[in-house]
C-alpha cells in the first residue's frame, strides 16, 4: 500500500519534473530570469521553479480514493519524494544538458539558461541544490495542504502578493513618486524589484490582512459578511461613488504607461463583455468574435481618417451611432448564415468568418479602400468639442474606454437578469424545448450576436482611435482566443468575472514584458489549470458556481467571491 | 376567473379546440402517422394510448410545431397550425411536457417557470437594456406568478432557487408542468407524465391532472402507459397501432372493443 503511494507521488513528481524540462527548454525560465522579486536577491525564475515544486508536493499530499484522509506524515512524505523527483529530473537535466550540446535540436536551449536553473553553479552542485531543494519545498506544499486553512491561506496569500507586487514595480514606483512619497517608494523597491524589508512588510500586511478577515479570533471578524448581509441602497450608493471617484482618478495617480495598460485592459473587458452575451449567456461558441473588433476599427478609420478613401474625417463622437448600426448589421450577416449550425460546427464556421474578414482588410482586392498590408493610419483622436486634450493621450481615452465599459456591463447585466437573458440561458441549456416553450430562437441567436457584435465592434472603435493607426495584423484570431479566455478565466456569464478576467490575462502581461513570446502558453497553462482546478471561473456567476460544486458543501471559499456577488444587483438601480 | 372561463364556454362545448384531419407522417420510408384524424372537445381529457412505436409522440410533436406533418391539417382553437413554428404554436396556447423529462437542468427552479411564461411577456430587448419601469414590475409579476404556479404543483418553496437538476424525481415531473403552465395554455399536452412513478404518486398526479381540467379550465391531452391512469382521468381515448387510428372512444367502449384488445391490450383489458 505505502509503496503504491510513493510511486503515486514519484509519478506526480516526474509530471512536474518533465513540464520544468519543458519550460527551460523553450527558453521561458531564462527569459523570466531577467525578472527579480527580489532585488539582487531572487529572481522569478527561482520562483517559478520553487513554486513548481511547492504545488507538486500540494497535488502529492492530496487525499485521494485510496487514501481519503492522509497522517500528516504520510502526506509530508509523498510531498517530499514528489519533489525529491521533480528536482531530481530537472537536476540530472541540467547535468545533461552542460555535458551535451543540445542546441541543434532545442534552439533556444541556451547555456544561459541552463546555468539558470543551476543557480549559476557546478552542474553537480546546482543539479543536487534542485534535488534537496525539490524535497524540501515539495514537503513544504505537503504540509500546507495538510495545515488548517487559515495559515496556509496566510501564507499563501503573503507569497502571492510579493510575487505581484513586485512584478508591478513599476506602475506603484511611479505611482508613489506621483504621490510625493519617493521614500515609501524606496524603502519598498529597488532597481526593479522589491527589497527584502518591503517584501517582508508585503507579506506580513498580507498575512495579518487575511488574518483579520478570516480569524474567528479577529476584532474585525464577520464585519465583512455582516457589512454585505445589510447592504442598504443608500450604502451601496456610496460605495458606488467611492468607486467612481477612484475610476476618475486613477489615470493621474498611477502616470501615463500603467493607464496605457489599463485602457488595453479595457478592451478586452469590452469584448469579454460582449463575447459573454454570446458565449456566457446564449450558449453560441462563436471564435471568430475578432471579426466584429476589426470591423469596428476599420469603419472608425475609414470614416474618420485623412488617409481613407472617404476623405470625410468626420468627428469619432459624430460617428459612433453609425459605428453602432454598421456593427449590428454585421451581427446579422455573420449571423444568419450559422444559426442552424450547432456546438463544434459553429465554433469552426465562425472561425472561419473570424480569418475572412482579416484576410479581407488585406487583401489586394480591397486594396483601393482598405490599403491592404499598409494599414490606415492618422486616425485622429476622439476629440469633443471645446475639449483640446489630445485624447490620445493614454490618460485621456482611459476616459472613453472607461464610459464604454460602465455602459456596456450594465446594458450586459440588464439584460442577464431579464426575459431576454433567461431565454438566452434556455436556448443554452436545451434549444428545442426552448423554442416549444416560445422562445424564438431564431430571433434570439440574432440578438445575441448583434448585440454582441456591438460591443466588440465599440472595442474596436476605442483601439483604432487608441492606437491611431490600423493594420490587419492587429486582428489575428490570437484576439478571439484572449477574449475566450478571458471569460472563461474570470467565469462564464459572470460579468466581475470578465474584469477580472481581463485585468489578470490582459493587464499583468503587459507588466511582465518577458511573458509576450511566451504568451500562448501562458494562456494554455491558465486555461488548463482553470479546467481543472476551478472550472467555474475565478469570479463565478451564482449559477455556475452551483452548476459546478452543487454536490459539495459551500466551504468557506465561497463566500468570498458571494460578497461580489450581493454587491451587484444594486447596480442596476431601477431595474432591480 | 375559473368560474366564468367554465360559463363561457360552456356554451362552446361541443366545439372542439383541435380538429386533426387525415394527418400523415413519415420519416423517409417509414410512416409514423398514417391518415389520422381525431378531434379534442373543450375542456376534456383525451388520452392517446397505443403500444410503442405507435406513432404517439410524432403525433405530439405535430401538434405542438416541432414536426412538420408530412400531410394532413391541423387545426387549433380555429386557426391552422400547419407550418408554425414551435414558439408560435406555444404562443397561442400550447403547453407541453416531455416523455424524457427536458428541464433546463442548469436554471433555477423559478427560472424554469418564469421561462415558460417568455411567450406572455412584453418587455423587448431595447425596453430592458434602458432599464423601464414597466419592465421590472413586469419581472416582479412573473416571479410572483411563477411562485403562484410552483405552489399550485405542489413544488416546495425551498427548492425555489436550487438547480433544476438536483430536484428529485417527481418534483421535477411537478416543475416540467409548472412551466408548460406558466404559458398560460389552452391546450396541454401531456407525454407520459407518471413514467417512473410509483403508484402513490402516479395516484397523486392522476388527481392532479383531473385537478387541473376542472380549476384552470384547461383541456389535456395525454400519452399514456398506465391503463388505471388512462381509465380513471380520460373522457376519451384515441388508440394507435402502426401508426394508425384503430380505435376512438369512451374508456368503456374503448375497453370492450375487440380490435383494441386485440393489438394492445390483450387479456389484461377482461381483467
Amino acid at each position: 500500500m505505502t509503496r503504491d503511494r510513493m510511486i503515486a507521488a514519484a509519478r506526480v513528481g516526474l509530471v512536474a519534473g518533465g513540464a520544468m524540462v519543458f519550460v527551460v527548454t523553450i527558453g521561458f525560465v531564462e527569459t523570466v530570469a531577467r525578472r527579480e522579486v527580489l532585488a539582487d536577491l531572487l529572481s522569478l525564475s527561482t520562483v517559478m521553479i520553487a513554486s513548481v515544486a511547492v504545488i507538486t508536493g500540494v497535488v502529492a499530499a492530496r487525499p485521494n480514493t485510496r487514501d481519503p484522509e492522509p497522517t500528516g506524515q504520510a502526506a509530508t512524505l509523498r510531498g517530499v519524494v514528489a519533489g525529491l523527483v521533480a528536482g531530481g529530473m530537472l537536476g540530472l537535466f541540467a547535468i545533461f544538458a552542460s555535458a551535451v550540446d543540445l542546441r541543434d535540436i532545442l534552439p533556444n536551449l541556451s547555456p544561459s539558461s541552463v546555468q539558470t536553473i543551476t543557480f549559476d553553479m557546478e552542474p553537480l552542485v546546482g543539479a543536487a541544490i534542485l534535488f534537496i531543494g525539490g524535497g524540501v519545498l515539495g514537503g513544504l506544499g505537503a504540509i500546507l495542504r495538510i495545515l488548517p486553512v487559515l495559515p496556509t491561506r496566510m501564507v499563501v496569500t503573503a507569497a502571492i502578493a510579493i510575487v505581484v507586487l513586485s512584478i508591478m514595480e513599476q506602475v506603484l514606483r511611479v505611482m508613489l513618486s506621483e504621490l510625493e512619497l519617493r521614500t515609501v517608494a524606496n524603502f519598498f523597491y529597488q532597481s526593479g524589484a522589491l527589497t527584502v524589508q518591503g517584501a517582508v512588510a508585503v507579506g506580513v500586511i498580507a498575512a495579518a490582512l487575511v488574518w483579520l478577515r478570516r480569524a474567528p479570533q479577529s476584532p474585525v471578524h464577520g464585519l465583512f459578511q455582516r457589512a454585505t448581509a445589510r447592504t442598504t441602497r443608500r450604502s451601496s450608493l456610496i460605495l458606488y461613488v467611492v468607486i467612481a471617484l477612484l475610476l476618475l482618478a486613477l489615470p493621474q495617480v498611477i502616470g501615463r504607461f500603467p493607464s496605457d495598460v489599463i485602457g488595453n485592459a479595457g478592451l478586452y473587458i469590452l469584448l469579454g463583455l460582449g463575447l459573454n452575451i454570446v458565449v456566457g449567456y446564449a450558449g453560441l461558441l462563436d471564435l471568430g468574435y475578432v471579426a466584429f473588433y476589426a470591423i469596428g476599427a476599420y469603419s472608425v478609420a475609414l470614416l474618420t481618417s485623412p488617409q481613407s478613401f472617404l476623405a470625410l474625417e468626420l468627428n469619432f463622437w459624430l460617428i459612433l451611432p453609425l459605428v453602432i448600426l454598421i456593427a449590428a448589421a454585421a451581427g446579422v450577416v455573420i449571423g444568419a448564415p450559422v444559426l442552424r449550425l450547432r456546438g463544434d460546427y459553429l465554433a469552426i464556421v465562425t472561425l472561419g468568418f473570424g480569418e475572412i474578414v482579416r484576410l479581407l482588410f488585406l487583401s489586394d482586392w480591397l486594396k483601393e479602400y482598405t490599403n491592404a498590408g499598409q494599414g490606415i493610419l492618422g486616425v485622429p483622436d476622439p476629440t469633443l468639442p471645446g475639449l483640446t486634450v489630445p485624447t490620445s493621450d493614454p490618460e485621456a481615452i482611459y476616459y472613453p474606454i472607461l464610459l464604454a465599459c460602465i455602459v456596456a456591463a450594465l446594458v450586459a447585466y440588464r439584460l442577464a437578469h431579464s426575459r431576454v437573458g433567461r431565454a438566452w440561458n434556455a436556448m443554452r441549456e436545451d434549444e428545442s424545448v426552448a423554442e416549444a416553450t416560445g422562445i424564438n430562437t431564431t430571433n434570439y441567436k440574432l440578438l445575441a450576436f448583434s448585440l454582441g457584435a456591438v460591443f466588440g465592434c465599440l472595442s474596436g472603435a476605442l483601439f483604432a482611435s487608441k492606437i491611431g493607426s490600423i493594420f490587419p495584423h492587429s486582428f489575428e484570431i490570437l484576439v478571439s482566443i484572449t477574449a475566450l479566455a478571458v471569460i472563461i478565466l474570470g467565469g462564464m456569464g459572470s460579468i466581475p468575472g470578465v474584469i477580472v478576467g481581463a485585468l489578470v490575462l490582459v493587464g499583468l502581461p503587459e507588466l511582465l514584458r518577458e511573458f509576450d513570446e511566451y504568451r500562448l502558453l501562458v494562456y494554455g497553462a491558465v486555461l488548463v489549470a482553470m479546467m481543472l482546478l476551478r472550472p467555474e471561473g475565478l469570479v463565478p456567476s451564482a449559477m455556475r458556481r452551483r452548476e459546478l460544486h452543487d454536490s459539495t458543501d459551500p466551504d468557506e471559499q465561497y463566500e468570498e467571491e458571494a460578497g461580489v456577488e450581493t454587491g451587484k444587483p444594486a447596480i442596476s438601480g431601477g431595474v432591480a | 376567473m375559473t368560474e366564468a372561463a367554465w360559463g363561457d364556454s360552456a356554451d362552446a362545448a361541443d366545439r372542439s379546440i383541435v380538429e386533426v384531419g387525415n394527418l400523415t407522417k413519415s420519416f423517409g420510408g417509414l410512416v409514423a402517422n398514417r391518415d389520422i384524424d381525431f378531434t379534442i372537445p373543450r375542456h376534456s381529457i383525451v388520452s392517446i394510448i397505443g403500444p410503442n412505436g405507435a406513432g404517439k409522440t410524432t403525433l405530439f410533436n405535430q401538434i405542438s410545431g416541432y414536426y412538420q406533418p408530412t400531410s394532413g391539417t391541423i387545426e387549433f382553437d380555429g386557426v391552422n397550425i400547419v407550418g408554425l413554428a414551435p414558439n408560435d404554436v406555444a404562443e397561442l396556447g400550447i403547453g407541453r411536457t416531455y416523455q424524457n423529462i427536458r428541464l433546463f437542468a442548469d436554471m433555477t427552479v423559478l427560472a424554469n417557470v418564469m421561462v415558460g411564461r417568455h411567450a406572455r411577456l412584453k418587455s423587448q430587448w431595447y425596453e430592458v437594456i434602458l432599464g423601464l419601469p414597466r419592465v421590472a414590475l413586469e419581472e416582479e409579476a412573473t416571479r410572483t406568478r411563477a411562485r403562484e404556479l410552483l405552489e399550485l404543483v405542489g413544488v416546495p418553496r425551498r427548492y425555489e432557487d436550487e438547480l433544476a437538476r438536483n430536484l428529485p424525481y417527481g418534483e421535477q415531473r411537478r416543475l416540467e408542468v409548472a412551466r408548460a403552465l406558466a404559458s398560460d395554455p389552452k391546450l396541454l399536452l401531456l407525454d407520459e407524465p407518471t413514467a417512473g412513478m410509483n403508484p402513490g404518486e402516479t395516484a397523486r398526479m392522476t388527481q392532479f391532472i383531473g385537478r387541473l381540467r376542472r380549476d384552470l379550465g384547461l383541456t389535456i391531452l395525454l400519452i399514456e402507459h398506465d391503463m388505471k391512469v388512462v381509465m380513471g382521468v380520460s373522457e376519451r381515448i384515441t388508440v394507435l397501432d402502426y401508426g394508425e387510428k384503430i380505435a376512438e372512444g369512451t374508456p368503456e367502449e374503448i375497453r370492450a372493443n375487440p380490435r383494441v384488445i386485440e393489438a394492445y391490450l390483450g387479456k389484461g383489458a377482461t381483467a
